[in-house]
């Protein structure tokens, strides 16, 4: 199968509601060690989300995904609406202008893309308890994955849940939790959790296309 | 979630003190779209101008510093977090006179990720603008480590000096220069009693004890440092901050300094001149001259007790930036002669 315009809007739909409902559960892992509002921030995010799926239905795939990527990069969240902003822009990246049906081989290559985009930015990768440690197997397990979108997205999301109960083990050596050493062993980052949501959502979302068709 | 604010919904609370500060003092600041302060007197500005971003939650900075003589623009985002580097290129654009723009972007994981984004934009349009960033925090790692140190209280005695060179007509290099020789000569420490309520959601963001204090808080009440301890007196917890900051700063018999003793939002400044007069009587015995100071509240963090203790080793250009006037909703200066009137 191919992603239809249709069925990168569930995927995105799903990704915003789930957002939505575990916004006071990322604000209280944020609060552990960092200022407590991710959740806050990832809310703002799911209802940008969703107000341009509501006006903007007209726009090819590639403008609406760098639509979302500029309305994170527009949202004062801290760090979480510039991360999420160049991830999605990145995502965006290898998609053609115009009206198109994307094929397994370019969703392969829009996940290596985002992973590219990210790492231009920080210096963070697998071990350091950022959420590197979902997008980088998550990108691995989708480049690995058999040429088919659902398939992809699958193991996209299995190896972004992995991701973060690796990073219940890890100590955190970015951003504000980095202060805490040890004492943030045992919890999980909270930009992996949210962004293991964003892969969950897009599995959720195809699945659900899948049986409405 | 229950907490004793006086806020409507916490959504508007970035709008809604903005609107405030902004027609409290709309002789010296307007707002504008995308959450600008802007100093009233940008338009006639013939030098270099200075941009600041950074997380509303804080008052008075970082706005409050907002008016001649200290910051052009300052680019807010919302409660403890950074606004998008969409808006700080803006804003650059915006306070450009043709002389170039100081950005002055505090050490915070959000604002530095939203600081590289702008500069990479900016440098691809080609904008005039150089970064500095504020790094002091003495807490979490060594000097030799301090691009990992964070951002504390210092921006704003930092905002001065930067702004002072420029009203001098030096060059937007030169300006750069000498933020970051008082940047590199700086360090504060912070301690906590009493951790703060995020006004957003309600959480608190420390559960420090009844008998316990803890040294090393950041801007937001998040640890680092992790020497929690049991509370101490006023000359006591005064000496043991005061040696931590000479030692990093390796500061010298003889030497001259700034001492900024910055209430966090719930310290009384009736304390805060406790510890001035123990860390005067240290310094002195040292022999080591205030030549400049500021006791009161300039960066807070909610309810939050406690303060942060700022040193910085002077010179007579730095002290004559320091002594410069300034007319700002939260910090004024007129010309006396530095004699009449340290710091």
């Amino acid at each position: 199968m191919l992603l239809t315009k249709e069925s990168l809007f569930s995927m995105f739909r799903f990704v915003a509601l789930l957002w939505q409902e575990n916004t006071v559960h990322l604000s209280e892992i944020d609060s552990r060690f960092g200022d407590g509002d991710h959740g806050v921030t990832i809310g703002k995010m799911a209802a940008m989300i969703l107000s341009r799926l509501n006006e903007r239905q007209d726009e090819s795939a590639k403008e609406f995904i760098e639509s979302l990527g500029s309305g994170c990069m527009e949202i004062a969240g801290g760090s979480a609406g510039p991360l999420y902003g160049v991830l999605l822009e990145g995502f965006a990246g290898p998609l053609p202008c115009g009206d198109t049906e994307i094929d397994a081989a370019t969703l392969k290559t829009m996940f290596s893309s985002a992973r590219s985009a990210l790492f231009e930015i920080t210096k963070a990768r697998v071990g350091d308890k950022t959420l590197m440690d979902v997008l980088i197997p998550a990108t691995e397990a989708a480049e690995k994955a058999p040429d088919d979108v659902l398939s992809i997205l699958r193991a996209a999301a299995a190896a972004a849940y992995q991701g973060v109960r690796e990073t219940e083990n890890q100590v955190s050596k970015f951003g504000r939790a980095r202060n805490y050493g040890e004492k943030t062993l045992g919890t999980p980052d909270v930009g992996a959790v949210s962004t293991a949501l964003l892969f969950k959502g897009f599995q959720r979302g195809i699945e659900q296309h899948v049986l409405d068709c | 979630m229950k907490m004793k604010k006086f806020i409507n919904s916490p959504e508007n609370i970035t709008k809604e003190l903005l609107e405030g500060f902004a027609s409290a003092h709309r002789d010296l600041v307007t707002l504008r779209p995308g959450n600008m302060v802007v100093n009233n007197r940008l338009e006639k500005a013939n030098r270099v101008t200075i941009v600041t971003q950074g997380g509303a939650g804080h008052e008075p900075a970082l706005s409050g510093f907002v008016g001649d003589g200290m910051v052009d623009v300052s680019v807010v985002g919302d409660i403890f977090s950074a606004p998008g580097p969409k808006a700080c290129l803006e804003a650059i654009k915006f306070a450009d006179r043709g002389k170039g723009v100081l950005f002055v972007v505090l050490n915070h994981a959000g604002d530095m990720l939203t600081g590289d984004l702008t500069m990479r934009q900016a440098a691809k349009e080609g904008l005039h603008v150089v970064r500095v960033v504020t790094q002091e925090d003495v807490s979490n790692t060594p000097r030799e480590d301090s691009g990992n140190r964070r951002g504390l209280v210092g921006c704003v005695p930092t905002f001065k000096i930067a702004a002072a060179a420029a009203a001098e007509g030096k060059s937007l290099e030169e300006v750069a220069a000498a933020a970051r020789r008082f940047a590199d000569n700086m360090a504060t420490l912070a301690v906590a009693v009493r951790g703060a309520t995020h006004p957003s959601t309600g959480i608190a963001l420390a559960d420090l004890g009844e008998d316990e204090m803890e040294v090393g808080m950041g801007q937001h009440g998040e640890g680092g440092g992790g020497r929690r301890q049991p509370m101490k007196g006023a000359d006591e917890t005064a000496e043991i901050m005061l040696n931590v900051l000479l030692a990093d700063l390796s500061i010298r018999a003889g030497e001259r300094v700034m001492l900024i003793l910055n209430g966090a939002g719930a310290t009384t400044l009736m304390e805060l001149f406790i510890i001035y007069r123990r860390c005067e009587q240290l310094l002195k015995a040292k022999n080591v001259e205030i030549a400049a100071n500021y006791v009161g509240e300039l960066l807070t963090v909610q309810e939050q007790a406690g303060f942060q203790m700022f040193l910085a080793r002077m010179d007579d250009e730095l002290l004559r930036y320091w002594n410069a006037p300034c007319n700002t909703p939260y910090l004024k200066k007129k010309n006396f002669p530095a004699e009449t009137a340290p710091g």
